[in-house]
């Protein structure tokens, strides 16, 4: 088998020999620069793929068989009332707490109840407002009416679509829940407590999301917190 | 005696023969996507077929052509030099791009009256919008709005007050007009078994047709990155159903919707929610 070649050129008298490089230095050095780069996108890849926020497991109701979960909802992360994340890498944005990945039992009612201190950004689809997915079709709230004034009361839908401040969404449990945006006469530190439930099935992960574009400052509002994992969307692990 | 080429050219002729009939066989068994849930799907899968058929001798040949050259004209070893000068053959050339030109044109031919006739189709006549025409008779079309927004398709039917569903129910052996929006950022509809995938742009009433063939259920899928989200853009719960069973849906999402505030059907929309702070 020939590998090197060796010409040699008559041209006039001179005499022009020419080396073919040695082929298996180059191609070492090639497949270990290739190997490093490789190596290099696998580690960012992956460490990219484990970062996930925390996740909160929910609390065995003792009145029914299931759990609870309690959440809140703030329009900046730094102005939590129920879970304070003083370390949280964006603090004005606006997010759920404490965390976005949820754990429940398969098969069992999963009552999650949200502290809700935003204000209203509003639906960009009005169909939204009405609440699906939820046992009995209704979810419960302790609010603040628009002259400021506490009121509680179970609803199925909220009228005036440009109210939410945020909304529940498990797309594939086909639950959709509004969140009803503090009120501009509500005092101050005021807090809408919402609380609804719903049905899980076989076991599985649903990624949850908000359909508000609330993303304050951002493009068209939906990006920012609803484009980052662990504020405006996460997972509901079901097990 | 007879000149070795013609022995060669003998053997690969009948080799090419049995072994193309024997592979259109075996490609004329493969179920090809997107199956015949609709006329558009069921066209596009036998288009498929015939491409697939037509192009397995083509394969065969190639392949045929280049294991017996290698094996039947190979260099004995340690012998090295060149072939035999070749200065091409007029009619070989002629014959080889004369059957490659038919072929393409005839499938370029097929593809494209296949594509027209989705949509041109007579059984479309009377689609504008707003046109009162639920299913049923001849001529008659539903028409259903996708509206793409992040992370979700919703459906608006506006043959019946422009009721919005989180589900598409569509009636069998019916003429369907999709109509397909964006309230935010470009998606794109991808209903599979269906056969139809239309950009979802915001600002566009972008329009599809299906004509529904079987019952059964079919998957949506978002065809285009449109953030976080989008791999989770999806609903296995598209379905085809009987006509009557469409009647009772559809009474049904009426009767759910009944409370609901939805904007005037439009072709497209320009919401302006709120910006925080104002």
């Amino acid at each position: 088998m020939v590998i090197y070649k060796q010409t040699i050129v008559l041209y006039g008298s001179r005499v022009v020999v020419s080396h073919t490089p040695r082929v298996g230095t180059r191609l070492l050095v090639v497949l270990l620069g290739v190997a490093a780069l490789v190596a290099l996108l696998a580690g960012f890849v992956v460490s990219f793929v484990l970062k996930t926020p925390q996740a909160i497991s929910g609390v065995s109701a003792t009145s029914y068989d299931g759990v609870s979960i309690h959440l809140e909802t703030v329009g900046a992360v730094q102005d939590a009332i129920d879970f304070p994340q003083p370390n949280n890498p964006h603090p004005t944005w606006v997010s759920y707490l404490p965390t976005t990945t949820l754990k429940v039992p398969a098969n069992s009612v999963v009552t999650i109840t949200i502290d809700q201190e935003d204000s209203a950004s509003g639906l960009r689809n009005p169909y939204w407002s009405q609440a699906q997915g939820i046992i009995g079709g209704q979810f419960h709230m302790d609010y603040f009416d628009a002259q400021g004034n506490p009121q509680s009361g179970d609803f199925t839908k909220l009228d005036d679509a440009s109210t939410p401040a945020h909304t529940f969404a498990i797309p594939d449990l086909g639950v959709f829940v509004p969140l009803l945006g503090i009120s501009d006469a509500a005092p101050a530190g005021s807090i809408n407590v919402i609380t609804f439930s719903f049905r899980t099935g076989a076991a599985g992960i649903f990624h949850w999301q908000c359909f508000v574009p609330c993303g304050a400052g951002t493009i068209y509002g939906n990006g920012g917190p609803m484009q980052t994992l662990g504020y405006m969307g996460g997972f509901l692990v079901v097990q | 005696m007879k000149s070795p080429n013609r022995t060669h050219a003998l053997r690969l002729l009948i080799a090419w023969a049995v072994l193309s009939v024997i592979g259109v066989v075996l490609v004329m068994q493969i179920q090809f996507p997107p199956g015949d849930q609709s006329r558009q799907s069921a066209d596009e899968s036998s288009l498929l077929s015939l491409m697939a058929v037509l192009s397995t001798p083509v394969l065969v040949g190639v392949v045929l052509f280049i294991l017996y050259a290698a094996f039947a004209f190979r260099q004995p070893a340690k012998a090295l030099e060149d072939g035999p000068a070749n200065y091409g053959n007029f009619r070989l050339q002629v014959a080889w791009i004369a059957i490659t030109a038919v072929i393409v044109f005839v499938l370029a031919g097929i593809g494209i009256t296949q594509l027209a006739s989705a949509s041109t189709s007579t059984d479309f006549s009377g689609t504008q919008l707003g046109t009162t025409s639920p299913v049923g008779g001849a001529g008659k079309s539903l028409q259903v709005q996708v509206i793409g927004q992040q992370w979700y398709f919703t459906y608006r039917y506006a043959d019946y007050g422009g009721v919005e569903s989180t589900h598409l129910i569509l009636p069998v052996d019916a003429n369907v007009v999709i109509h397909v929006t964006s309230t935010d950022v470009l998606h794109s509809f991808w209903a599979y078994q269906l056969g139809v995938k239309a950009d979802a742009n915001p600002g566009v009433d972008n329009v599809a047709y299906v004509t529904t063939m079987h019952t059964g259920s079919f998957t949506v899928r978002c065809a285009e990155l449109c953030g976080i989200w989008h791999g989770n853009m999806s609903d296995t719960n598209g379905k085809v159903v009987s006509q009557t069973d469409f009647a009772t849906w559809i009474a049904q999402l009426q009767k759910d919707n009944a409370a609901l505030t939805l904007p005037p059907y439009a072709p497209a929309y320009f919401p302006s929610p709120k910006v925080k702070g104002t």
